[in-house]
């Protein structure tokens, strides 16, 4: 019996580094195409402030004034959307970017419609830095995330024109498809 | 107002004690809920009038329900068994009442109905229900006049053994010669999204491998639709994520890309919606087979049409193909009858598209809309039978969109709050023949049991067409020991007793009456003017006129939308909320009784 079960944990272990190496691929590719300038023009500054900020009697007071500038974000939004075409495995690329000075917080700003994400809280506005993101925003190096079985994740750096990272790609797939996460 | 004190002396008035030694049977109206201990929960007994009758006496039209609740209380433990009967054609539901133990406070209110047969022996305390010093099991009794029964007077036989003894109490019946009309003057609509929530109500029915394509999926779907429609009331359940994924019983199956995209298979989509759209997952209904009268498309940013091609002829191809196909599909299937509604429900919040499709906000968000309706209209021919119609729920700019979107949108579903300050944006969007709803939440079980009624009752005064309660199938982690109150549940799953099905609460029992009620009593504005109606209905409710229901135009309306918090909402509503915080549990008894004076001066 032992045999029989290394085997199939082999079988599943390669699986799992096969999906990370395409996930790794594409995190390459996508941290020379995803345009960091046009990405850093997507919230709104309004928007911003507003989460920063808060309201002290209304806790939806962020999430209700939540606004992007339509024009990066279908750019960066289409951006990743080819990136998710590169290759057939299940996959999707979300684009996450820190937001706030102390304690700097994160936030994903753009999902895709396999809604797949191993750090996306459902209705979250903002988030704590995860430590993983800001290793990959303070080295610039891609870092591979296996918190949630059968999900991996790559953590790519997004550059502007300055040569800073400004933000993170997360490419992330599911070795099974999940024709149902988020669809709630 | 009542003190508390003379309150409880009122509804002590209202118990038809019938004792015997070990146990006895009290009669209870359906808007006052029995505690387990003999008592009437505390909601109830605030602001009673002091005119109510002595004794449960249920009027009642043809086709139509009348209930009550019977209350077997014992001072000792002791098993018992009750039997109800009603005589033909009449027919009677029992059910029994859960108690509920609420996570907060502790307190107890009945509102899940466990479907029980008209004999039925049970034991207080009851074991299940774990009540420390119980004194008392409630059960709901339906009684369902056909629409061939005649008119006069019927009687309902209780009858309780319990230690060797026996009691009995009788209810009169009058059945009225008036007919509850079929179709509803106020749709009353119970939301949900998704279905991945089936598993952790249904466990049992989940272990079924491929569960979600399973037959066992489709009978649990059906199932919850069947019990709102068998309580006149609607079931929506959206199909796709704020990021456009749909879940695939909810969609045909595409294939291609552009020019070539295409619906390639039919076969979930069909086997969920085909008995839905020709009514016959309501055969053997008492209502009868009847098509949806509305329902979600999966159109969303991302579906049919891909978001990578937004803007360019792709998206509009990919559109136009994909939705033609479906119009053709529903006429083949002569699926005429239902609404069909493109429905935007993501919000940027969620990321995954830069416009607000549900609850816009800001104006640069409007034309996405403009260019959905321009891509609808050129997939549907003009003269389709089909009906395709576009929604939109709209709550801070409901006014500015209302006014910028006629043509656009012709299905609004609105916040009840905000649009009490817009009785002109309501004859508007009357005048223009859209269809008009709102929404809020559920009221919870820890309210007065007639606030159930105030939602429809808003809605008829308003002259509009629906209501929705915006999520009613989540009764929250343990309803059963550890309630949250209901707020976004009208059912319960009732895999705990045996039924792999949803099970009816008191809530949704007391919706269906008060809408029997309005549809019968909307009939008379053939013979009334349809102003005096709603003062009297108005007045009987709560003591209001039908103008103190609308707040128009305070001065929040004249700031900036962006600008308004939930605060700032909340602050002008105030007033408003403050009119109706003295609801009782007869209000809706009152308005019952003017109905059946115009029934009885009709004839």
């Amino acid at each position: 019996m032992k045999p029989v079960l290394l085997l199939i944990a082999a079988v599943l272990c390669a699986r799992a580094d096969e999906l990370a190496r395409t996930l790794d691929d594409v995190a390459r590719i996508a941290s020379v195409m995803v345009d960091g300038d046009v990405c850093q023009r997507i919230v709104t500054a309004r928007a911003e402030g507003y989460i920063i900020k808060g309201h002290p009697r209304d806790k939806w007071f962020g999430s209700d004034n939540y606004d992007v500038n339509h024009g990066p974000y279908i750019q960066t939004k289409k951006t990743l959307m080819r990136l998710a075409r590169l290759n057939p495995a299940y996959y999707d690329v979300n684009l996450w970017m820190p937001i706030g000075e102390s304690p700097r917080k994160i936030h994903v700003v753009i999902r895709n419609d396999r809604e797949i994400s191993q750090f996306w809280t459902f209705g979250t506005l903002v988030q704590d830095m995860i430590p993983e993101m800001r290793e990959v925003l303070e080295t610039d190096k891609r870092v591979t995330v296996r918190q949630k079985p059968g999900i991996v994740s790559v953590l790519a750096p997004v550059h502007n024109s300055l040569g800073d990272v400004v933000g993170l790609v997360e490419v992330v797939g599911r070795e099974k498809p999940d024709a149902h996460e988020n669809v709630k | 107002m009542v003190s508390p004190q003379r309150a409880s002396l009122i509804c002590g008035a209202l118990l038809f004690v019938l004792p015997v030694r070990a146990a006895e049977i009290r009669l209870l109206p359906e808007y006052l809920r029995p505690d387990p201990f003999g008592a009437i929960v505390t909601e109830d007994r605030k602001n009673t009038a002091a005119t109510e009758p002595a004794q449960v006496k249920l009027r009642v039209a043809k086709r139509g329900y009348a209930s009550m609740q019977i209350v077997v209380y014992a001072e000792k433990p002791g098993s018992y068994r009750l039997r109800v009967t009603a005589p033909p054609p009449l027919e009677v539901d029992v059910f029994r009442e859960w108690f509920h133990k609420m996570r907060s406070g502790g307190a107890y209110y009945p509102d899940a109905l466990i479907p029980v047969s008209g004999t039925h022996e049970s034991h207080i305390p009851n074991p299940d229900n774990r009540i420390e010093n119980q004194k008392s099991e409630a059960y709901w009794l339906d009684v369902w006049v056909p629409a061939g029964a005649s008119p006069g007077e019927y009687a309902i036989q209780v009858t309780l053994n319990a230690d060797g003894k026996q009691a009995a109490a009788r209810v009169p019946v009058t059945v009225l010669d008036a007919n509850y009309p079929s179709d509803d003057v106020i749709a009353i609509d119970h939301n949900s999204y998704g279905s991945t929530w089936l598993p952790a109500l249904y466990p049992k029915a989940a272990k079924q491998e491929d569960f979600y394509t399973s037959a066992e999926l489709f009978r649990l779907i059906h199932a919850h639709h069947r019990i709102f429609y068998e309580h006149r009331g609607l079931y929506h359940q959206l199909g796709y994520g704020h990021a456009g994924k749909v879940a695939p019983e909810f969609a045909p199956e595409l294939e291609g890309t552009g020019r070539n995209k295409r619906i390639a298979n039919w076969n979930l989509f069909d086997r969920h919606y085909g008995p839905l759209l020709d009514g016959s997952a309501f055969a053997n209904t008492r209502f009868g087979a009847k098509p949806i009268p509305f329902v979600y498309l999966p159109i969303n940013p991302d579906w049919p049409a891909s978001f990578l091609w937004w803007g360019e002829p792709g998206y509009e191809a990919e559109f136009v193909n994909v939705v033609s196909q479906m119009e053709r599909h529903f006429r083949e299937k002569g699926w005429t009858q239902t609404r069909f509604e493109m429905f935007f429900n993501h919000k940027k919040r969620y990321k995954g598209y830069p416009w607000d499709g549900d609850e816009t906000r800001f104006e640069a968000d409007l034309p996405y809309f403009a260019e959905y309706r321009r891509l609808l209209d050129k997939a549907v021919p003009g003269q389709s039978p089909v009906k395709f119609v576009f929604r939109a729920d709209a709550s801070w700019m409901l006014a500015e969109q209302a006014r910028k979107q006629g043509g656009v949108i012709d299905f609004w579903v609105n916040a009840g709050t905000i649009l009490s300050w817009y009785p002109d944006i309501v004859e508007m969007l009357k005048k223009r023949g859209d269809i008009v709803w709102i929404y809020s939440g559920t009221p919870e079980v820890a309210g007065p049991a007639s606030a159930i009624t105030f939602n429809p009752l808003r809605a008829w005064l308003w002259g509009i067409d629906g209501y929705i309660h915006w999520l009613a199938v989540s009764p929250g982690p343990d309803p059963w020991f550890r309630f949250d109150g209901g707020d976004t549940a009208m059912v319960y799953p009732g895999s705990r007793f045996g039924v792999e099905a949803p099970i009816p609460s008191i809530r949704l029992k007391a919706q269906r009456n008060c809408l029997q009620d309005l549809a019968l009593l909307d009939t008379f504005k053939k013979t009334r003017p349809a102003d005096w109606l709603k003062t009297e209905v108005s007045k009987r409710y709560n003591g209001l006129g039908p103008e103190d229901w609308w707040i128009a135009h305070p001065p929040i309306t004249r700031e900036p939308v962006q600008e308004w918090s939930n605060a700032d909402i909340d602050s002008a509503s105030r007033r408003s909320k403050a009119r109706f915080n003295t609801l009782d549990a007869n209000a809706w008894e009152r308005v019952r009784r003017f109905l059946h004076e115009l029934v009885t001066e009709r004839k």
